[in-house]
């Protein structure tokens, strides 16, 4: 399963250039069964980077295109009346596929956006009181513009605790950026290859969950969390989700890495991802005061 | 099959260890066999320097059965043994020879200990018992090196660590335990080289060659007396036509010293730690009586031991001169006899001298001159003689040969002329050391001479070799300087060979200063030593003491022990498994002028190690691995993590000092 895994990488790399770590990051999410917050400029490759890891990991695939004057039906689906039958027949939204691309989500309003983060918290659907289920493997991998550009409403902080990790692509390097301008014909991502099938992707979720994660570590994890508890420099602290949701990053970042125990670096290195977006941070200021958590906390022997 | 990591410093080390014991062995087995073993030890050397394949199984047994079958003809079965020492270094070094696993070395190292015991069968001074016991720590360090990833360095360390901490332990056993006698006993090992024989025949030799083996060592109590010294050992009172012996009467009708009215103002004390021998005679001065135990003396003022003891003697003497009581005609008659006739020309000129002289007294005088007068010479290397006459061959020949011809031509003459004299074999002089008033007495000091009694003076020691090489009868023959070049000649490369450059004299000289310290109070600390040693601690009421002070010791030790290890350790005890360790590697590094950085991960911290001292890295990451293990896997801290945690540390530590 390991060479599957590092087969998907390479086969994502063959798409974002030089963004191996981001590649990895969006991996570790979807490994850890959490949802994926892509934030970045207009053109840095998000919608890139979701379609190609939707094809890859062979799962079914709907993309949402959010805008201001998407409403809650349009994404979940309504009841229609069939006038045959006189009943009403439930017709699905787009959300009813394993991975949802909702792109661009902070363009759409807050009844919208609640929607679509309620369906990615309970798992189903309730239309009309009545709840219809989501696949077992559901993901959301929403992209954002940085809120300050306009005609954005910005997500609550309380709805940007679904997301597990929050990663931003960032430039890609000069040497990338070349490759990228060199190969400028239109990428299809039905030519990427099929890796693993959703037993597959279950199997791995099963072995993630069995990792080891010692208590030297939890402690790690713990001192972390309560440093921005304690500190006054943050807007929010982190939540226990938040520890859970650390760890469970650092299993699958572990697994990707080809152990089957969590180190402390695993957790320095998807700590940033999990808990920039929860701390209330923005993206460029938050990561220098990211990483003086890391910093400031010291790694316990 | 288990690999051995350090198999080739394991071989190397084991076969120096049989070089070594080679070497000392080569006195006592025959040349043959010593060059059998040579051979295979260095073929040993030969396959492991250039990684060759091991003789297979067909072509060692067949060796190891020639090499057998040479053994019992070259040792023979007369002596076991040596048999049994030849024995076990032939099939260690055989197995050695072939030895391809891990079992193989074990067994090795196991027959080594006994190997290495061995030696003290024949040799007990303190040298020997450095350099066995420097063996040993090689040979722990090999067991330890089977078992582990050390190198040498550490696991010599750990051994030598290992011997020091049992010497306080076995210094307590030898003052308190009781001194048992032996459950069983095998017969000494003979020693092949000795100065002195129960028969004085000096004709047939052509070289004399010089052992400066130690003998014994005597300790005055009070003032030396004057020299010369005639350390007396055996009387021989028979002449069998070529050769002196002791007669059987001599030998097993061993009368006790009775009680002399001699003047005790010639009375000399002194104490003797005599070397071991497997002969029972043992040596004093003049008339020599002993009050120690396991020594008896008899009425010819001669001391011998009661038993067969192949280990070092010391026993106490006090000396009077010889009797001066007149012989009984039996007796006279037994030191006139002379059983053949054959020397005509020696009895006539003792015939002439009888008629040129008065008194005994003129004749031991008249005798004296006539080696002076004629010229006789003293040599080491004289012309062997042979035949029935071979006393007027040295007489009137050749007039060159050592005491052992002077003594038996002059007992001779003596007896010839009616006088009693008997030969007597022991040894002169010996090499004074003035600070502790101690005379060390070597194979090379063996000497004969004749005891004669003079009509109302009594027995007198005649000493041609005396008016031959006065030189030789003040000092030791290594002190002589006429002799010296001679004597040095025929003697083993040693120190005693290079005694003209004043260091290593005076080197020598406190070496066996030390070696005496060591005989009179290591090896000679017997039961009666013993004793006393408690009863100057205890008092001799309550020597019932003893066995309470060292039950109460040993329990304490124990109960020690157990609370050291129960005992709830501070701070450290509180360390997590593998995190104290880790502080180890830290601080050394610390002192490896690294930067420790606290935001580090310990992971990262390590590898920042291993870039930097690549000399380590791999110890480093494979510490690093086995952290991960126990930190984070959730391995279980085993013993065999901890020991291997502790091993790579040391490695750790002494690489770089191997670097410096």
């Amino acid at each position: 399963m390991q060479s599957t895994v590092t087969a998907i990488i390479e086969d994502l790399s063959g798409v974002i250039f030089g963004k191996k770590q981001q590649i990895k990051l969006a991996l570790t999410c979807l490994f850890s069964e959490g949802h994926l917050l892509i934030e970045d400029l207009p053109g840095m490759g998000k919608t890139t980077l979701s379609h190609a890891l939707a094809a890859v990991l062979g799962l079914s695939y709907q993309r949402i295109q959010f805008t201001s004057d998407l409403l809650p039906a349009d994404i979940l689906g309504t009841n229609i009346f069939n006038s045959n039958e006189h009943t009403f027949t439930f017709h699905k939204g787009p959300i009813f596929s394993q991975v949802v691309l909702a792109d661009e989500i902070n363009r759409a309003g807050p009844k919208t956006q609640s929607a679509l983060l309620e369906a990615m918290e309970e798992q189903q659907v309730t239309v009309d009181g009545k709840k219809y289920s989501l696949p077992a493997s559901f993901f959301v991998i929403a992209t954002q513009n940085p809120l300050y550009q306009s005609g954005t409403y910005p997500l609550p902080e309380s709805q940007l605790d679904r997301f597990l990790m929050r990663i931003s692509l960032g430039f890609p390097p000069k040497e990338a950026e070349k490759r990228l301008i060199l190969n400028m014909q239109k990428r299809d991502y039905s030519m990427l290859p099929k890796r693993i099938n959703e037993q597959q992707l279950a199997e791995i979720q099963t072995a993630i969950s069995h990792i080891t994660i010692s208590s030297p570590v939890i402690d790690y994890i713990i001192e972390l969390v309560n440093y921005t508890r304690n500190s006054n420099a943050f807007a929010a602290s982190l939540s226990p989700r938040a520890s859970m949701a650390l760890a469970k990053a650092a299993k699958s970042w572990a697994y990707i890495d080809g152990r089957d125990f969590v180190m402390p670096e695993d957790v320095q290195a998807v700590f940033a991802s999990v808990c920039q977006h929860r701390l209330g941070l923005h993206n460029e200021s938050g990561e220098a005061q990211v990483n003086d958590i890391l910093k400031a906390v010291l790694v316990p022997v | 099959m288990n690999i051995i990591k350090n198999e080739k410093v394991i071989n190397f080390s084991l076969c120096f260890i049989y070089a070594c014991l080679i070497i000392f062995f080569i006195a006592h087995l025959p040349i043959v066999f010593i060059s059998v073993l040579t051979i295979l030890c260095v073929w040993n050397f030969y396959i492991t320097t250039t990684n060759k394949s091991k003789p297979n199984a067909w072509l060692a047994n067949i060796l190891a059965g020639a090499a057998l079958g040479l053994m019992i003809y070259s040792v023979g079965m007369s002596d076991t043994v040596i048999l049994f020492v030849a024995m076990l270094l032939l099939s260690s070094i055989f197995k050695l020879l072939q030895a391809k696993t891990k079992k193989h070395y074990h067994i090795i190292t196991t027959l080594t200990f006994f190997s290495l015991s061995a030696v003290y069968l024949f040799n007990q001074s303190i040298v020997t018992t450095l350099v066995v016991s420097g063996l040993y720590i090689l040979n722990f360090a090999v067991l330890g090196l089977l078992e582990s990833k050390h190198n040498l360095k550490v696991t010599s360390k750990q051994s030598g660590k290992l011997l020091l901490l049992a010497l306080p332990l076995a210094i307590f056993l030898l003052l308190f335990l009781p001194k048992m006698p032996a459950f069983w006993q095998l017969p000494g090992p003979k020693l092949a080289k000795t100065g002195l024989s129960e028969q004085v025949d000096p004709f047939d030799i052509a070289k004399l060659s010089n052992s400066d083996e130690l003998v014994f060592r005597a300790t005055f109590n009070k003032q030396s007396p004057s020299s010369p010294y005639y350390w007396r050992a055996i009387v021989h009172d028979e002449f069998n036509g070529n050769a002196w012996l002791t007669s059987d009467f001599l030998k097993y009708n061993n009368l006790h010293a009775q009680e002399l009215n001699a003047d005790y103002e010639t009375k000399v004390e002194y104490s003797v730690i005599a070397e071991p021998a497997t002969q029972k005679w043992l040596y004093g001065l003049s008339f020599s009586t002993s009050n120690t135990d396991g020594v008896q003396g008899n009425a010819l003022g001669l001391l011998r031991k009661k038993k067969y003891q192949a280990k070092n003697l010391q026993y106490n003497v006090s000396s009077v001169a010889l009797n001066q009581t007149p012989l009984s005609p039996r007796k006279t008659k037994q030191y006139t006899l002379l059983t053949s006739k054959n020397n005509s020309k020696t009895l006539t000129l003792s015939e002439n001298l009888k008629q040129q002289t008065k008194s005994d007294r003129e004749f031991y005088n008249a005798l004296l001159q006539y080696f002076v007068d004629k010229k006789f010479t003293y040599t080491l290397t004289p012309s062997p003689m042979s035949g029935d006459d071979t006393i007027d061959q040295f007489i009137f020949d050749n007039q060159r040969g050592f005491c052992g011809h002077y003594a038996s031509a002059a007992a001779y003459i003596f007896r010839s002329a009616g006088i009693p004299a008997r030969v007597v074999s022991g040894y002169l002089g010996g090499e004074l050391n003035q600070s502790n008033n101690t005379l060390t007495v070597r194979q090379y000091d063996a000497h004969a001479w004749v005891e004669v009694y003079l009509e109302s003076e009594g027995w007198q020691i005649f000493d041609a070799t005396a008016v031959v090489a006065p030189e030789r009868l003040n000092g030791s023959l290594s002190q002589n300087e006429e002799l010296n070049d001679e004597f040095k000649s025929n003697l083993d490369f040693g120190l005693v060979s290079l005694s003209n450059f004043a260091a290593i004299n005076w080197l020598r000289l406190e070496l066996e200063n030390l070696d005496y310290q060591w005989a009179s109070w290591v090896l000679g600390f017997d039961d009666e030593k013993q004793s006393d040693f408690l009863k100057s601690i205890f008092g001799s009421k309550n020597i019932w003491l003893v066995p309470l002070i060292v039950l109460l010791t040993a329990g304490f030790c124990f109960i020690g022990y157990f609370v050291y290890l129960n005992w709830p350790k501070q701070g450290s005890a509180k360390l997590a498994p593998m995190v104290k360790e880790y502080y180890q590697i830290v601080s050394w590094a610390e002192k490896q002028k690294l930067n420790i950085s606290e935001n580090l991960t310990p992971s990262q911290q390590l590898q920042y190690f291993a870039v930097h001292l690549p000399q380590v890295a791999q110890s480093i990451n494979e510490f690093s691995k086995l952290f991960n293990q126990v930190r984070y896997e959730k391995k279980p801290f085993t013993k065999e993590r901890k020991t291997h945690a502790k091993d790579l540390i040391k490695l750790i530590k002494t690489s770089k000092q191997r670097k410096l």
